[in-house]
């Protein structure tokens, strides 16, 4: 089966260079091993939040030039960064999502444990302050749902009130949710999102509203609108002070959300998408990517002119470590990775951990290497990548979206 | 060292789990059925304790749908399906009931009911004796029985088909499955007709029991294994006569290329990459240019098309939109991926029947929104549900190509007059 | 505890929150000695709660040491009854491997019944029946009555028992003096692990029952007692690879027994003797992992490929009975030293030596003992009466465990707390709910073990739950675990700190395995603490060393 881009990786960074791929006109298919990362989202993207631990805020991109020299960042450039990165928040309301943030200054999320965290862009209905001013807010009711377990009043409090908010702490019930709670595993956000809608979302309005008593805002774990905005929107008209959600510990309904919107987009503009399916390998013909070959599609290889691999990390397999040594599994393609296992980590758990910044190494257009020779129609995007430690930066979704938006811009322009 | 922990996963590789938690979000039965553990805590998690004493079996697992939604979400490819499954089989407490037995054994229960079929179809329509039904065997008095057929597909086959099919210088194996042997032998027909078209004979096995996915989730795994065994044998016969063997089921064909191996743990890895969809083979000879199709200009119909969930896990469903796509006629609306929530036998059983429509509600009401003239499924179970779910016609991809193809202008394009 | 609760003078002071420490607090309770048990961090955080969790039958020591295999049988069959919900009669094999010849094989099984040992010699494929993962060229197996014991619930049923009977209990109180009156103890100067204060507590008899770090508390005493720390490690599989506890039957050596506890199964040990400066710091190095992989493959072939959830090690104290300091006379048996004899020091005991099945006659003999110094005539009665959590039998244990309507959940508690899991609240939804899906521990009973066994952190809601202890290592139920404390404790900041202290703690056992789906847990876990909830050095406090809990 002949496309002219494929996709392997359907999380985060292969959605977005697949979507503008196929806006492009090409027609475009992703291969996607199961779901993604994604699922975890805190409703924030970060571009860079850290520099030597200490907290960036005003014009991030101005400090790429100080990043070490093999940082994505840096084969990008700060310019084309911001044009590319400019996209992404089209990119989000043609898929349906609000957001909110810009590329000259970080703002601040609230995490579930009540830490603020600098972002750039956070969905519209998400906790996002500005880092300089006082909290908009002089009192806020941290409303629960009862028995939930993956979200955390007293450390948010805690957190708010050592920026100066008193805080009241609630917890509400709608009886909708009585039949969920028989499960002792399912009382998850992301089931829950699938209770609260129509009436549901009144009532439980309406508890919140009970409990809320003076407080300046409400804030809610993130368990509504997991499909679409309509019920978050109805419950912040039937709330009667403003409402911010806060995301919870797996899986998160932005993440879900953000997945599947994206999906939708994708195929929207004409995309297939292959969920589920493993790349087992590929055939080339000189420097070139001819076919790529699947676990399900067995014999019938799929042949592209481009290809884009965005198959993560250790998480989404991307890499793979045995007890001897780590390898991209798909092409074996080229890593940074020296020695053997115990050169992989640090025994500090919060100590920049080695392994995170193992990945496929790239030339200055993100073309991978096998054996030492470059792949001149294959792309390496998003976590993949080797060269930076994205936790200590708080630099993931901004890597993951700007090589994705560069490979995609590579091969349609 | 070098042969340690190379592959640090188990055959059952439930420990590749890395309590993500993303199955949860996609097992259409957790929405709907509390009492259901949900896919995570049925499957890895529970294996673990049914390791430690099998007394920790937790018969709610029979609510697993098995439609795989989880594994085709596990980002760890973990198989939680087959898990689950394969704990049912080694731990259920309970014999299966009368009604379980006879809801799998498709083979009997087909032929006593096709030798009979006009008053078995008036019988099962009787509100009385669906009553009886409801009371006594505990199948759903809402449920429509799928019609049968009272000529057997085998027997139009022989009568009819079978003589012209040996003038084909390529053939092809078909496995026609349960449904369409009893139910519904148009299809097989309509197979016959699209692959003769292209110049390809059609062959069935030389003995085909079913394909064992009803009595496997009935737990009835003696049956089904001996079932498969024939399968099994008549599939390696035709391929060793050089023949690939094709299906117009998606179920039938997961289940042989898929559990036969995973669940009944029967070796079939030699004849497996020979054993495929119609559809996908289509595709397959159109895309490398080795048959052409041509359509008639006069078939105009607005089609969804439903991915069975088994179709979703063998991946394939791209081969049969692609297909449909080619139709210049079909105006064909994308679906979100949604369980029809029938599972084959599971929606006939009373105690499932309202988890049944409550999941494949999202499916009905996208359907009855979408102003079709028809549903194109590859699986006959999923026809049944959407077809009394939604009142809505539902055909399968090879029936709708059969309908828009101009058989003469094919067969002169691709020199198959015989 | 508050500590007005305490008593100013106790009959004994028991130091050391091990299986030993616990029996012997519960023994001299039981005696009606006015007892304190006193433990630096938390119970079992030694080589109680270090070792294989191994119910031996004695089979082992059958050849080398009659003496301890008698012991161990004895004991076993006792465990066995006074503490069935700690134990699992899973059986065990001693199997033969080409490479091991059937010598020792012979001589074995003759030596186990001398000691008084079942063993039945079987044919290798009837053993290959009985345990289908033992390695399949066994050449020779014996079926001895090994089982397996849980070392955690061990230690919690005797300090409970203890408290039961009027005893005192502090955790995180590091002994850091003795008082002294002339040529006696009086007592122990405490500083609290938590917040630094020191306080005195009197006492006419202290035993000293604190495993390896007896010899630095001797040492705090003036007395001098020769230990020498022998580090074992082990590796937990993420799931029960046996049924049967496998050894091999050869000589005691590395790495040659498989024991399926719990949901899991643990392969160990090494040996190694470590400078003792080096006892708080166990760390399991690579060159070990190799060696347990290696040699385990060979008892159970499944290891090669199963995954592993993490590496640990533990300190056994090899004790000199006299003072000399080649440590030429090491004895491996129990060793009961009354400091008033040997070196004229009133009111001082060490019990120590033995082993985790000897920790109830290694009590006995302590509280006889104390009993004698204190002149009290009590007869000892720890070896018929049930700890709490096996007050019925082992038959009524198997009624309630078949009960199908349980859920995984409640299934799993009856297995953890035995008759005692009526005290896990389940009257609503909410406290069924699962903190821990791995180890399906549920809101009651993480607040039952808050309220109820001395549960200050993470670490010990995992010793006395399994909450953490599962396949995810913590990622998903520390932050759950870390909400559900804090309601109690009130410190959010506490809670914060200590939320970041256990996953350090995971990860310390996690780094030596740290390759495959170790890694993408670990991977994950990082992303979803660090990364979404923001869980960094720079707004926690994370404990120094991670295996002081």
């Amino acid at each position: 089966m002949k496309f002219d881009t494929i996709i392997i990786g359907g999380g985060l960074s292969g959605l977005i260079s697949a979507i503008e791929c196929a806006r492009a006109g090409r027609k475009t298919a992703i291969v996607s091993a199961g779901q993604s990362a994604l699922h975890f989202w805190s409703g924030s993207f970060e571009l860079l939040g850290n520099v030597d631990g200490k907290a960036v805020i005003d014009n991030p991109l101005d400090l790429v030039p100080s990043l070490p020299a093999p940082h994505p960042y840096r084969k990008i450039g700060a310019e084309r960064l911001r044009k590319l990165l400019s996209r992404v928040p089209e990119i989000l309301k043609e898929a349906g999502l609000k957001s909110y943030g810009t590329l000259d200054r970080n703002h601040l999320r609230l995490t579930p444990l009540g830490f603020m965290k600098p972002a750039w862009l956070t969905l519209g209905d998400y906790v996002a302050v500005d880092a300089d001013k006082p909290l908009p807010w002089k009192k806020v009711a941290i409303v629960n749902i009862y028995s939930y377990l993956d979200f955390y009043p007293r450390f948010l409090a805690h957190g708010l009130e050592n920026r100066g908010v008193k805080c009241s702490m609630a917890a509400v019930n709608i009886p909708e949710l009585n039949v969920l709670r028989k499960s002792t595993t399912e009382m998850r956000a992301t089931n829950m999102s699938r209770f609260f809608t129509d009436e549901a979302v009144d009532h439980l309005a309406a508890e919140v509203n009970k409990v809320a008593g003076d407080a300046d805002a409400v804030i809610m774990p993130a368990v509504l609108g997991i499909y679409s905005d309509a019920p978050v929107e109805r419950f912040r008209k039937a709330v009667k002070m403003p409402v911010w959600f806060v995301p919870t510990t797996p899986a998160s309904v932005p993440g879900v959300r953000c997945q599947l919107s994206l999906r939708d987009l994708f195929i929207r503009l004409g995309g297939e998408f292959l969920p589920g399916d493993t790349v087992k390998g590929g055939e080339f013909e000189g420097n070139r990517l001819k076919r790529i070959f699947t676990v399900n599609l067995g014999d019938m290889p799929l042949e592209a002119d481009d290809f884009i691999i965005s198959t993560g990390s250790f998480f989404g397999h991307g890499l793979i470590a045995d007890i001897e040594r780590i390898y991209e599994p798909v092409f074996g393609l080229d890593l940074n990775v020296k020695g053997g296992r115990t050169e992989w980590y640090e025994k500090d758990f919060y100590a920049s951990q080695p392994y995170m910044t193992y990945g496929v190494i790239t030339d200055d257009k993100f073309h991978p290497y096998k054996n030492g020779e470059e792949i001149e129609n294959l792309y390496a995007t998003g976590a993949l990548l080797a060269g930076f430690n994205a936790l200590k930066e708080g630099s993931g979704a901004g890597i993951t979206l700007a090589t994705a938006l560069h490979a995609a811009s590579c091969i349609t322009e | 060292m070098m042969t340690l922990q190379q592959q640090n996963i188990s055959d059952n590789n439930f420990e590749s789990c890395i309590k993500c938690t993303i199955c949860t979000v996609y097992c259409p039965v957790t929405a709907v059925n509390p009492d259901y553990p949900g896919p995570k805590q049925a499957g890895p998690d529970g294996e673990r304790y049914r390791l430690k004493k099998p007394l920790y079996y937790d018969e709610a697992l029979k609510y697993c749908l098995n439609c795989k939604r989880c594994e085709v979400a596990c980002p760890n490819d973990v198989r939680i399906g087959d898990i689950i499954q394969s704990a049912r089989i080694k731990y259920g407490r309970h014999r299966p009931s009368l009604r379980d037995s006879m809801l799998a054994d498709t083979d009997t229960v087909g032929t006593m009911a096709s030798a009979f079929a006009p008053i078995v179809n008036f019988t099962l329509g009787l509100k009385p004796v669906k009553l009886l039904m409801d009371t006594f065997l505990g199948i759903d008095d809402h449920r429509t029985f799928p019609k049968y057929s009272s000529l057997k597909f085998e027997s139009w086959y022989k009568k009819n088909a079978a003589e012209e099919q040996e003038k084909f210088d390529r053939k092809v194996a078909y496995f026609h499955g349960c449904y369409v042997n009893y139910n519904y032998p148009q299809l097989g027909m309509d197979f016959i007709k699209v692959f003769n078209a292209i110049g390809i004979g059609v062959m069935l096995l030389d003995k085909e029991k079913c394909c064992g996915v009803a009595k496997i989730a009935n737990r009835c795994v003696k049956d089904a294994t001996r079932d498969a065994e024939i399968n099994l044998k008549s599939i390696r016969e035709a391929v060793g006569n050089g023949m690939d063997v094709m299906l117009t089921s998606s179920t039938c064909c997961f289940t042989i290329r898929d559990e036969y191996s995973h669940v009944l743990k029967l070796e079939n890895s030699d004849v497996r990459d020979h054993i495929s969809l119609a559809t996908r083979e289509l595709f397959r000879l159109v895309d490398e240019g080795k048959v052409k199709l041509v359509f008639r200009k006069d078939f105009h119909k607005r089609v969804a098309y439903h991915v069975p969930c088994h179709m979703e896990k063998l991946g394939w469903g791209i081969y049969s939109s692609s297909l449909m796509k080619m139709i210049p006629g079909l105006d064909l609306v994308r679906l979100d991926p949604h369980c029809c929530g029938i599972a084959g036998t599971y929606g006939f059983k009373k105690e499932y029947y309202n988890y049944s429509q409550a999941i494949g509600e999202p499916l009905f009401r996208q359907l009855l929104e979408s102003n079709l003239d028809s549903v194109a499924t590859d699986c006959e179970t999923c026809k049944w549900q959407i077809e009394m779910s939604t009142g809505l016609t539902v055909e399968n991809p090879i029936s709708l190509i059969a309908q828009a193809l101009d058989i003469e202008a094919t067969r002169a394009a691709n020199k198959a007059g015989i | 505890m508050k500590d007005d609760t305490l008593r100013k003078e106790y009959d004994v002071i028991v130091i050391g929150g091990g299986a030993t420490g616990a029996g012997t607090a519960r023994d001299c309770a039981m005696r009606g000695l006015k007892t304190i048990l006193i433990e630096r961090l938390d119970f079992t955080a030694g080589a109680t709660g270090r070792n294989h969790g191994l119910l031996h039958s004695g089979a082992r020591y059958a050849h080398t040491d009659p003496e301890s295999a008698a012991e161990c049988i004895k004991e076993n069959m006792i465990l066995k009854r006074i503490a069935h919900h700690c134990i699992e009669e899973t059986g065990g094999l001693f199997v033969s491997l080409p490479e091991d010849g059937l010598d020792y094989h012979a001589a074995f099984v003759e030596d186990c019944r001398k000691a008084g040992i079942s063993a039945e010699e079987l044919d290798p494929k009837e053993a290959l029946r009985l345990e289908p993962s033992v390695n399949p060229d066994i050449i020779g197996a014996v079926k001895v009555p090994d089982g397996s014991v849980d070392p955690f619930r061990l230690t919690t049923a005797n300090v409970m028992a203890a408290k039961m009977n009027g005893a005192d209990v502090l955790t995180y109180q590091e002994v850091v003096g003795f008082l002294k009156e002339g040529t006696a103890i009086t007592g122990v100067k405490l500083r609290s692990r938590r917040d630094g204060t020191e306080r005195e507590i009197r006492g006419k008899v202290t035993i000293n029952a604190a495993g390896i770090w007896g010899h630095r508390l001797a040492e705090l005493a003036g007395v001098k007692l020769n230990m020498y720390p022998a580090k074992g490690s082990l590796l937990i599989f993420g799931h029960r690879i046996n049924r049967m506890v496998l050894n091999r039957c050869r000589k005691p050596g590395d790495a040659d027994i498989l024991v399926p506890g719990d949901t899991i199964c643990v392969i160990g040990t090494t040996s190694t003797r470590i400078p003792y400066d080096q006892i708080d710091n166990m760390e399991v190095t690579p060159e070990e992992v190799d060696l347990l992989l290696r040699e385990g493959v060979k008892l159970s072939p499944a290891m090669a490929w199963t995954r592993i959830l993490r590496a640990y090690a533990g300190v056994r104290p090899l004790v000199a009975s006299d003072d000399d300091p080649t440590g030429r006379s090491i004895s491996r048996g129990i060793v009961c030293i009354d400091h008033a004899k040997r070196d004229g020091l009133e009111g001082f005991i060490t019990i120590t030596g033995g082993k985790l099945m000897t920790y109830r006659l290694m009590a006995e003999e302590a509280t006889d003992m104390a009993c004698q110094k204190l002149g009290v005539n009590k007869e000892c009665h720890t070896a018929e009466i049930p700890l709490p959590g096996s007050e019925d039998t082992a038959e009524d244990k198997k009624r309630r465990s078949h009960i199908i309507e349980l859920s995984t959940e409640q299934k799993a508690a009856e297995d953890r707390h035995g008759t005692l899991t009526g005290k896990i609240v389940s009257d609503d939804d909410a406290a069924d709910a699962l903190v821990c899906e791995c180890e399906q521990v549920s809101v009651g009973e993480v607040n039952y073990a808050i309220e109820e066994l001395n549960v200050h952190n993470l670490v010990n809601l995992r010793r006395r739950t399994r909450l953490g202890m599962g396949t995810c290592q913590g990622e998903l139920c520390a932050c759950r675990g870390a909400g559900l404390l804090e309601r109690h404790d009130k410190c959010t900041q506490r809670s914060l700190d200590d939320l970041a202290s256990f996953l350090d703690e995971r990860w310390h056992g996690m780094y030596p395995v740290c390759w495959g789906e170790t890694l993408v847990e670990i991977q994950f876990t990082s992303w979803l603490y660090e990364g979404v909830c923001g869980l960094d050095p720079s707004e926690v406090n994370v404990s120094d060393n991670p295996t002081q809990h």
